[in-house]
């Protein structure tokens, strides 16, 4: 055990890195490759202008607009889920450094900091872990079971055990950021600092798992992330 | 079985198709937007299991046994594979309605698209599509040899209408040089005479083009056999030295002239402009070139916007001029415009005769949508809508009357 958490602390994050960056590029690489349709593959009506099809489709992506209007308790589940992990993430900023400026802004010292990210964090990770369940739950029947491949159930899985050893770490212990700052710091310097204590067990979980999802990402509908982009803009070209 | 299939669908593939197959969430937001999957229940019509099935297909590796094959469900491929693949890839009509649906716009059409010429290679379907096809692109080469028929028949046709309409000076020039406008009908009178109408009363320099607009390779994906065709119409427009082409009410015609033109021929449509006919008469009312009289039409009528004229093109508003010109009962169909219900008979069915029962079925979504309406006169834009809903009002019983929109412009007609 000691040497598989050692793997986890030490060796696997840079190939999680490595792959999660390469891959993504083999994938942008992949696309690049293959021949484009010779034709407009756009749906009417769009936006007149170039700007307006380009802001039309960041609305999109931001509020999955053309979602709400044909299928409302997908877009609400798959809206606050997304919404979310939005959060979730500018939230893992302070994992690695801190909002520094943010907090001398506003005056605040350490107590109040933690405060502050133990309401929002909490929040944040609420709205991304139960709409999950929700959409694990439509997997289950009707139509969505047909379209489901054990590929979805991983996803969703993997989101939600990520998720809640987040919330494990976030409601039984007081984690100590700079701990985990030094950690991340020894990483990136090759100078390696022993992993953080204030986060508990759970914390080797909730970094092997993030790992996992980083290496899996570019080989999976987690793409969705990037291709969505080239897919809503050549629906509006 | 489908090593043909698997093989020319790699060779195929595009970019955008590429990573539609890679993004697609299988989130089930489509799964409501397809007619045929609605009327059936047939998985294999679910938009995003036709992608599916595909993408079994291209990733099968193994025997089927392996832990990656359960993972990506790529069991055996077995003869319930290839019904599937069937259904999955004959049986759409390219509305691309699941694709306003998606979330991404993942381009079902395209997919469909493509898969069908791969399915073609493996000898599986729709032959009759294909042939069709053939002799369209056949047709090119010896036109010279049909003009002298051709233009016969027109004359006859010309006589016939002259005391009909009591219009003695009327023309339907054929191969005309120096016209303004080039007409590209559909095969039958019907196509020719509202617009020898129209065209007179506009006082149009217009000429008939020996060809038709229809495609049907390109129903059956086999895109470089569609562009010659279209090609031997664009050769004409040049030679006639038109500046304007004009395809008749024909959906997946104008989708090729309005979408696919510029990429298959750039320059060589400098200063040709392209339009749907729909559009060209639209432009005559709205400039005064044309009379009609209003309220023509008091009966109930409604217009189904054909998807290829629709979501697929963006004609929107020229057909309901037309039709807000002279009828005073006009009901729009909800969901109506990019939302609206596809025929069901599009993509190439029509020529299949096995296809009818399936097309028949797959229009019962557009059957219930038009009688909430209690229309009845249905207007529509496109031979093939026009073919299905005619087929549609007879084996419900509904007793429609089907209009081009350029039909009731020349019933309208002040002369
Ligand atoms: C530009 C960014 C993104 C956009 C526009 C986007 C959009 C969407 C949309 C429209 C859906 C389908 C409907 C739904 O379930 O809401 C979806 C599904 C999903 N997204 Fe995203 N997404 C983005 C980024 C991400 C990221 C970064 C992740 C995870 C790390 C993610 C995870 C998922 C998952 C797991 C599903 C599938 C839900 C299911 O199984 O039903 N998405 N996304
Ligand atoms: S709506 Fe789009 S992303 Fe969702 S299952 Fe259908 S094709 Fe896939
Ligand atoms: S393009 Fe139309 S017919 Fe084909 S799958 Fe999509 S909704 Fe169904």
């Amino acid at each position: 055990m000691e040497l598989l958490a050692f793997v986890f602390y030490y060796i696997t994050p840079y190939i999680a890195v490595v792959v999660f960056f390469g891959g993504l590029a083999y994938r942008v690489y992949r696309w690049w490759k293959k021949p484009p349709v010779a034709a407009h593959l756009s749906l009417f009506p769009r936006p007149q202008s170039r700007l307006g099809r380009l802001l039309d489709t960041l609305v999109d992506m931001f509020t999955l607009k053309g979602l709400f209007r044909v299928n409302k308790p997908l877009w609400l589940g798959g809206f606050i889920m997304h919404l979310g992990l939005l959060f979730v993430l500018v939230g893992h900023i302070r994992a690695f450094t801190d909002f520094y400026f943010l907090w001398k802004l506003l005056g605040w010292g350490k107590e109040e900091q933690y405060l502050f990210s133990a309401i929002a964090g909490t929040t944040a990770g609420t709205l991304f872990t139960i709409p999950l369940f929700y959409l694990l739950a439509r997997r289950l029947s009707g139509a969505v079971k047909w379209l489901s491949v054990p590929e979805d159930f991983f996803a969703l899985i993997l989101l939600i055990s990520i998720a809640l050893t987040g919330f494990h770490m976030r409601l039984l212990h007081h984690v100590e950021v700079e701990e985990l700052h030094r950690f991340f710091a020894g990483l990136a310097s090759f100078r390696w600092q022993p992993p953080p204590t204030s986060t508990g067990s759970s914390f080797i979980y909730h970094f092997a798992f993030a790992q996992l999802l980083m290496v899996y990402f570019p080989f999976s509908k987690f793409t969705h992330t990037i291709g969505s982009v080239l897919s809503k803009m050549v629906a509006r070209s | 079985m489908l090593t043909k299939f698997i093989e020319t669908m790699r060779q195929r593939i595009s970019r955008p198709l590429q990573y539609y197959a890679d993004i697609c969430v299988r989130c089930g937001a489509c799964v409501e937007a397809c007619h045929f999957y609605v009327a059936s229940g047939n998985p294999a019509h679910i938009p995003a299991y036709r992608m599916m099935l595909v993408k079994k297909l291209l990733q099968q590796g193994g025997n089927g046994r392996g832990i990656l094959d359960w993972y990506r469900e790529t069991g055996r491929i077995d003869d319930q594979t290839v019904t599937e693949i069937r259904h999955a890839l004959w049986e759409c009509t390219g509305c691309r309605r699941c694709a306003v649906f998606c979330p991404f716009h993942l381009d079902t059409g395209l997919l469909v698209n493509t898969g069908r010429y791969a399915l073609l290679q493996e000898g599986l379907g729709m032959e009759m599509t294909a042939e069709i096809g053939n002799a369209e692109l056949s047709k090119g080469e010896i036109v010279d040899a049909l003009k002298e028929f051709y233009v016969e028949q027109v004359r006859e046709l010309e006589g016939r209408l002259r005391e009909e309409w009591g219009v003695p000076d009327l023309r339907i020039p054929v191969d005309q040089a120096g016209a303004r406008v080039l007409y590209v009908p559909v095969v039958g009178e019907h196509a020719i005479i509202p617009l020898a109408k129209i065209f007179h009363a506009a006082k149009e320099n217009w000429t008939l083009s020996l060809f038709t607009a229809t495609n049907h390779s390109y129903f059956v994906g086999d895109i470089p056999k569609a562009k010659q065709v279209a090609h031997w119409i664009v050769d004409e427009a040049r030679r006639l030295g038109v500046q304007v082409i004009a395809y008749a009410e024909c959906g997946h015609a104008t989708r090729t002239l309005l979408q696919y033109f510029d990429h298959w021929f750039g320059e060589e449509l400098a200063g040709i402009q392209r339009m749907s006919v729909v559009q060209l008469v639209a432009q005559y009312l709205a400039e005064g070139r044309i009379r009609v009289r209003p309220g023509t039409f008091t009966m109930p009528l409604t217009y189904h916007d054909p998807c290829n004229l629709g979501r697929n093109a963006g004609i929107y508003e020229e057909p309901r001029a037309l039709i807000r010109a002279v009828a005073t009962d006009f009901r729009e169909l909800t969901p109506g415009r990019e939302l609206n219900w596809c025929c069901g008979g599009g993509g190439g069915m029509i020529a299949e005769p096995d296809m009818l029962e399936v097309r028949i079925k797959a229009g019962r979504p557009k059957v219930e949508q038009i009688q909430r309406t209690g229309a009845r006169v249905v207007v529509t834009a496109c031979e093939n809508c026009k073919t299905q809903l005619a087929d549609l009002s007879e084996r419900y019983g509904l007793g429609w009357e089907i209009k081009g929109a350029v039909d009731i412009v020349a019933d309208a007609l002040v002369m």
